[in-house]
């Protein structure tokens, strides 16, 4: 183990000033996450969905549906439910209420 | 980080499947590697790669036990997530400067449980999946990374904390900087491999532009059991494709973009694909568009003969361009040749570019080494010298040098590495003794 003593909470300070700081660029990513999330967890509250399906009730496109779809799978906040022809559903994991 | 040493007897740049190989040779032979990699993880592009032709092993299966091995070799030191800046003689040796990249986690601290990962909010087209996955801003690059060490990306961090405040070693270190690393070497060994030609080099395949134009990497992530689907599925709306194309020589062979040599391992890798996909799909149809198939390697034919047998399709043809349909599909306009040249549009619900390989690095001035007429580092004698570049003391291997296949690119390896040692003991340098001047 390093036996350096680290105060994270500081060093978070300097480093976001060094980096740049939080850039609209980034806020807008951020925000666009959020509400694409939101989008796809409000979509599921029906029953599994699957892609085009959940892009044509929320307007988004249907291949950035799928690759938010992709991550929220592999964090764990969606499954697999099956398939709808040439396409899997897909199921919000947690509770949706 | 690894504690590193003023001196090695060799030092080996890129941790791919030939660098990996030729460290593990040369230090097997008693002598001192330090084995540097720019990325965060060694493996390369083969630990990425769904399956290896003509034999179908799992391809990672082969790659990961070999870097276990050159993880835990006791004379390899290896140094991740650091860019090559210079090499140059020093006292009849070589001097290689270096910077270490900030992680943001201290490496002797961090235990790699991935908390920071999951606490992390932000997403990021996954570099190891070819953006078709995410990560989160701070990640390990994958599940076979070596070493098993997240890195912050500044890029997408958006200063909530959550990683520190998860860490249950507190080794988020926010203040790293990029680190300048200096060392004396005897010999060097350069594996820096390949990339593949542009997405958009061939204006008229529409790479880069058309969702479901693929690149071949891209197309071995989906097919791998650990890759972003999880199944073959196609990236604009994640659908199970039923009719796959793949172009060939779209990006070898071919003048106009100043890649006029054989890429070598595009047919096999396409046969390959065909084979895999028709294992998981047994309905979907799978087609190769090619001038002339190319399996010169053993068993390569045979391999050939059972894609063929196994139903995919060999079409000779030459795409003259591709659009994009409705709902994302693919039309290609190809030129059948054994149809008298008769010109059919075909629509495709994916299409894979057999792109072609080019150099991964290139020196610049910054190595003491030529590059051949194609681009790649020039090998002194292909004949009876194939592992010396045009400097002593430099060697070569792998797809550094020109498009090969793995299996070539580890015999080579090999050959560096005992080439390495020979040139080592003729000029009697080992890192153990003392610098030349020390003490003065």
């Amino acid at each position: 183990m390093s036996e350096a003593v680290r105060n994270w909470r500081e060093d978070l300070k300097v480093f976001r000033e060094r980096t740049g700081g939080l850039t609209e660029s980034k806020k807008a990513m951020t925000k666009e996450q959020r509400d694409v999330t939101k989008a796809i967890q409000e979509a599921l509250k029906g029953g599994p969905r699957t892609v085009p399906e959940i892009a044509a009730q929320t307007g988004i496109p249907s291949h950035k549906v799928f690759w938010y779809m992709i991550a929220l799978k592999k964090y764990g906040k969606v499954a697999e439910a099956g398939q709808a022809g040439d396409y899997y559903q897909y199921a919000w994991k947690e509770a949706t209420s | 980080m690894a504690k590193i040493k003023q001196r090695y007897d060799g030092v080996v740049i890129g941790a791919g499947i030939a660098g990996m190989q030729a460290s593990l040779d040369l230090a097997g032979q008693g002598f001192d590697v330090l084995l540097v990699e720019r990325q965060p993880s060694i493996g390369g592009i083969m630990v990425g790669l769904n399956k290896v032709f003509p034999t179908l092993d799992c391809s990672s299966c082969i790659c990961t036990p070999r870097m276990a091995e050159v993880a835990h070799h006791e004379r390899i030191t290896l140094l991740t997530y650091t860019e090559l800046d210079k090499i140059e003689r020093h006292n009849g040796a070589f001097r290689v400067s270096l910077t270490k990249k900030p992680r943001y986690v201290v490496e002797e601290d961090c235990i790699g449980c991935g908390k920071c990962e999951l606490a992390c909010q932000p997403l990021a087209p996954h570099e190891f999946d070819y953006g078709l996955g995410a990560r989160a801003a701070i990640y390990i690059p994958h599940g076979n990374a070596i070493p098993q060490l997240p890195v912050l990306d500044p890029d997408y961090c958006i200063f909530d904390g959550n990683c520190a405040r998860v860490c249950p070693t507190n080794c988020i270190d926010f203040t790293q900087q990029p680190e300048p690393v200096e060392v004396e070497a005897g010999v060097i060994i350069l594996t820096t491999g390949l990339k593949t030609t542009p997405m958009d080099a061939k204006k008229e395949y529409g790479g880069g532009k058309y969702l479901n134009v693929m690149n071949p990497l891209a197309m071995e992530r989906i097919q791998s059991s650990n890759g972003p689907y999880g199944h073959i599925l196609r990236p604009s709306d994640g659908k199970i494709p039923k009719s796959i194309a793949y172009v060939q020589c779209a990006g070898s062979r071919d003048k106009s973009i100043g890649v006029p040599y054989c890429s070598r391992v595009c047919c096999m890798y396409a046969l390959k694909h065909g084979v895999m996909i028709k294992h998981e799909l047994h309905d979907a149809e799978v087609t190769i568009y090619y001038m002339d198939i190319r399996a010169f390697g053993k068993g390569y034919e045979q391999f050939y003969r059972r894609a063929l047998a196994e139903g995919v399709r060999c079409v000779k043809a030459k795409v003259a361009r591709i659009t994009e349909a409705d709902n994302h599909d693919l039309v290609l306009r190809v030129e059948l040749i054994d149809e008298g040249g008769r010109v059919a549009d075909i629509r495709h619900d994916l299409v894979v570019l057999s792109q072609g390989l080019i150099p991964g690095w290139k020196p610049d001035g910054t190595v003491p080494v030529e590059l051949d007429s194609d681009g790649f580092l020039k090998v002194r004698d292909l004949a009876v010298r194939s592992a010396y570049s045009s400097t002593d003391g430099i060697f070569v291997a792998g797809v550094a040098t020109g498009p090969k296949d793995i299996p070539d690119a580890i015999v080579e390896a090999g050959a560096a590495a005992m080439e390495a040692a020979m040139y080592l003991d003729r000029m009697g340098w080992r890192a153990e003794a003392e610098p030349v001047g020390a003490g003065a």
